[in-house]
């Protein structure tokens, strides 16, 4: 349940350390964003020398959430952590790698680039 | 960064945690959690050791649920005799059910047999559009969610529209598959075929992404038919 002024880890290599949630892409009003949804952030935290400064606004999709995911098949999946990935306005990430466990889910809505990087899918 | 990614899988359902919903590898600090109830039955499942066997049969119709138990039965298969099993089946006379979503071995090789089939047409589509540095990749082993991956470089956004255009149309055509992933060229065009995965890039993406030496383990299949140079830039 990521919604404006939400704090995220950043789950890449692209520079970024954290993230504030500041827009939900989608609908117009809409609440929160869950594992799969694009947002627009700004960079509250950044690693010294990398091409991603603090205070620049990015999109990210969001890929680990403390909210549960819940599956058909009765899987719950609730991560430490609220995770976005940093991308582009092409959809292709901004790091060449993903960091930690990620969720299929990502395949189906389209982010298999994101998923292809990543170490582990859950 | 990692360390703090935590995840907790819990199954709440009366399923069984079976071997396609389990990463094969999990992190120490993933959990699978079941009810109390799932674990008596289907723990016990059927264990053969070299020469010795031992076994918990239960009521339950399902047995060898998980990977490490279906591993396990599965490699001692070829080392065990008839013998062993005959006797297990005169000892208890009853049809032992496995989960319905394992395949057998064979159908597995035939599916990586088509989808190899599929993924060196779609290289040879790449290569007769001018494609470089094409490889196909079996990936199977290190990740579960695919089984093949062709990565290659297209030298123009003009050209990855050919290329990808063509193998959809091929695929469609001839395999009846349609591909998810990008629609509009871009540096990193992907088209995800379910089972095979195609990477296109432009030269910068290619050597900036480096798919393949994240995949260096993977093996790469051989081609029939003469690549492009990699590009010289």
């Amino acid at each position: 349940m990521i919604q404006p002024q939400t704090y995220l880890n950043v789950a890449d290599n692209s520079g970024a350390r954290k993230l504030m949630c500041i827009r939900i892409i989608g609908a117009s009003n809409r609440r929160y964003a869950h594992i799969g949804d694009v947002i627009v952030a700004v960079i509250k935290e950044a690693i010294p020398n990398t091409p991603l400064e603090r205070s620049e606004v990015i999109r990210a999709v969001i890929v680990r959430t403390c909210k549960e995911l819940k599956r058909k098949n009765g899987t719950i999946i609730r991560y430490d952590d609220n995770a976005a990935v940093v991308i582009d306005q092409e959809g292709n990430p901004k790091g060449t790698r993903v960091f930690g466990a990620i969720p299929r889910e990502l395949r189906q809505l389209n982010f298999t680039k994101i998923v292809s990087l990543a170490p582990e899918v859950l | 960064m990692a360390s703090s990614t935590g995840a907790l899988l819990a199954v709440g359902s009366p399923l069984p945690c079976s071997s396609s919903q389990i990463p094969r590898k999990l992190s120490s600090s993933l959990l699978c959690l079941n009810n109390g109830d799932l674990s008596t039955p289907y723990n016990r499942s059927l264990r053969l050791s070299r020469g010795k066997v031992l076994t918990t049969l239960s009521n339950s119709k399902r047995f060898a649920v998980g990977k490490e138990a279906e591993d396990s039965f599965l490699s001692d298969v070829s080392e065990d005799s008839d013998e062993m099993f005959d006797d297990l089946f005169n000892k208890y006379g009853k049809v032992v059910y496995k989960s319905d979503d394992v395949k057998s071995p064979s159908a597995e090789v035939d599916d990586d047999a088509e989808s190899l089939a599929f993924a060196v047409e779609m290289a040879k589509v790449a290569s007769e559009v001018k494609a470089g540095d094409i490889k196909v990749l079996f990936v199977k082993p290190l990740v579960y969610w695919t089984r093949f991956f062709i990565i290659t470089t297209a030298f123009s956004r003009p050209q990855i529209d050919a290329i990808g255009s063509r193998m959809r149309d091929l695929a469609e055509k001839k395999y009846g598959r349609v591909a998810n992933g990008d629609v509009k060229p871009n540096a990193w065009t992907l088209l995800d075929f379910g089972d095979v995965v195609i990477h296109i890039f432009l030269p910068p993406q290619r050597t900036f992404y480096n798919l393949e030496d994240f995949y260096g383990n993977a093996m790469s299949v051989p081609l029939p038919f003469e690549d492009q140079a990699p590009p010289r830039s």
